[in-house]
């Protein structure tokens, strides 16, 4: 069973055909080839696949491609500004050593941004919550949570 | 993972249509996040899935005077989210904040928490305290059953073939109250990391009048085929002024009454015990 699907991919209208057993992120890396958003574990553990549906994160290996329609995702990319300028937490995880292999990266960048979004001043206990979904295999989590934590001040002053 | 077909009707009447056609080869799905990783394992194999996200009638959350009404297909983050949810039924925030992670909690849903029937379940606790009834409704009709009825077994549930959950009623345990200050509910759950599946949870409400108690419901996950009620050491609570000594007693009745096992996560001796302590502490809070 094959049908097109229309939605929203980071601010763009866009639409594709696809399987009805493809899951989201197949679509994301297959189709558009937007291959930042990471395949993981593949069962909802490993958080490498997050990306934001209407706001919310989610894992994009178990969301079935369909349930997207009429729907707004943003990946990784999507975080990008004017000229490929780096959004506020990307900048952070760079300046703060967040990334050692950088497979979690996006994920994790996800994942705080949904946080963010919703919460500007988390507590350390808060942002150890919000990424609670995502695991590093480098365990640099401490480095993770500083980026999270010092991106905070600049994030408040471009949202 | 083998190819499935994917439905997504806007009514009920449409979706035991779907179920008819395929005959059992297809199968519901809420937020998926289980029955997926169930696909991907091999472990189920449908034709086809017929997604219920779409149908208006089994969403949000209704409060009225006399309790709530969550739509089978609200989302574990709806929950932790709601403010009256918070005030009134305590112990089902607490056990919405710690199901699993905050990407699972935005998709998968309280109807499929329950119909994937696992023993760990995190809703079934907080909600088998509070006198739950579920309203199902099959291509053959409706009925309304006691939440305690619906486990059947790991993995197994009451429904019918083509029967889908379409709420959960939940009255509030405050409104029958007279002094809403002397009712507690509590969930606690013993987990390896954050976001993990229970080893064991625990649920409990009491209400009480003075020093005495003057009722008691208790509930326990992932130490028995089944969420379960703990009808026996409810008796003991009831009618008893709460003492470190009762609660010693009432630990023991615990770890008598479940009938935990041996897993990847934890052992049998471990949980009894656990479940037995938590217990203590929920009555306690």
């Amino acid at each position: 069973m094959k049908e097109i699907i229309h939605f929203t991919l980071n601010g763009q209208q866009v639409s594709a055909e696809i399987e009805s057993h493809k899951m989201l992120i197949q679509m994301l890396r297959d189709i558009f080839q937007l291959t930042g958003t990471k395949y993981g574990c593949g069962m909802g553990e490993c958080g490498a696949c997050t990306v934001l549906i209407d706001g919310l994160s989610v894992n994009s290996c178990m969301y079935p491609a369909f349930e997207v329609r009429g729907k707004s995702v943003t990946t990784i990319e999507g975080l990008l500004g004017e000229g490929n300028q780096f959004h506020p937490i990307q900048e952070s995880f760079v300046r703060h050593g967040g990334v050692q292999c950088g497979f979690c990266t996006p994920g994790m960048i996800m994942s705080a941004k949904a946080m963010l979004d919703e919460n500007p001043s988390p507590t350390d206990a808060e942002i150890r919550r919000g990424i609670s979904g995502n695991l590093c295999r480098c365990t640099g989590y401490v480095q993770i949570i500083d980026s999270i934590r010092e991106s905070v001040a600049d994030y408040k002053d471009r949202v | 993972m083998k190819k499935f077909d994917y439905y997504q009707p806007e009514t009920l009447r449409d979706a035991f249509a779907l179920m008819e056609k395929f005959n059992g080869r297809a199968r519901y799905v809420a937020g998926g996040t289980d029955l997926i990783v169930r696909i991907k394992k091999k472990d189920v194999q449908p034709d086809a899935l017929i997604s219920l996200r779409n149908i208006e009638e089994l969403k949000g959350i209704r409060h009225t005077r006399g309790g709530v009404s969550l739509g089978s297909m609200t989302r574990i983050r709806d929950m932790e989210r709601d403010t009256t949810i918070a005030r009134d039924y305590p112990a089902l925030k607490q056990a919405a904040a710690v199901l699993a992670n905050p990407q699972i909690r935005n998709v998968a849903t309280v109807g499929g928490n329950f119909c994937n029937a696992a023993p760990c379940a995190d809703c079934a606790p907080p909600l088998l305290i509070m006198e739950t009834t579920l309203a199902l409704e099959g291509p053959g009709g409706k009925r309304d059953i006691p939440a305690e009825e619906f486990f059947k077994g790991p993995g197994e549930t009451c429904l019918q073939p083509f029967e889908i959950l379409k709420a959960i009623n939940v009255p509030n345990p405050k409104s029958k109250t007279p002094n809403p200050k002397s009712i507690t509910m509590t969930f606690l759950k013993t987990g390896r990391v954050a976001q993990d599946l229970a080893i064991a949870s625990a649920a409990a409400l009491v209400v009480t009048e003075g020093k005495i108690c003057r009722k008691c419901r208790l509930a326990a996950g992932s130490v028995a085929p089944v969420p379960m009620r703990l009808k026996r050491a409810e008796k003991l609570v009831e009618g008893q002024e709460i003492t470190p000594e009762l609660l010693e007693h009432v630990a023991k009745a615990v770890e008598d009454e479940i009938s935990p096992i041996t897993d990847i996560r934890s052992t049998e001796a471990y949980r009894r015990i656990v479940t037995g302590v938590m217990i203590r502490r929920a009555i306690e809070a």
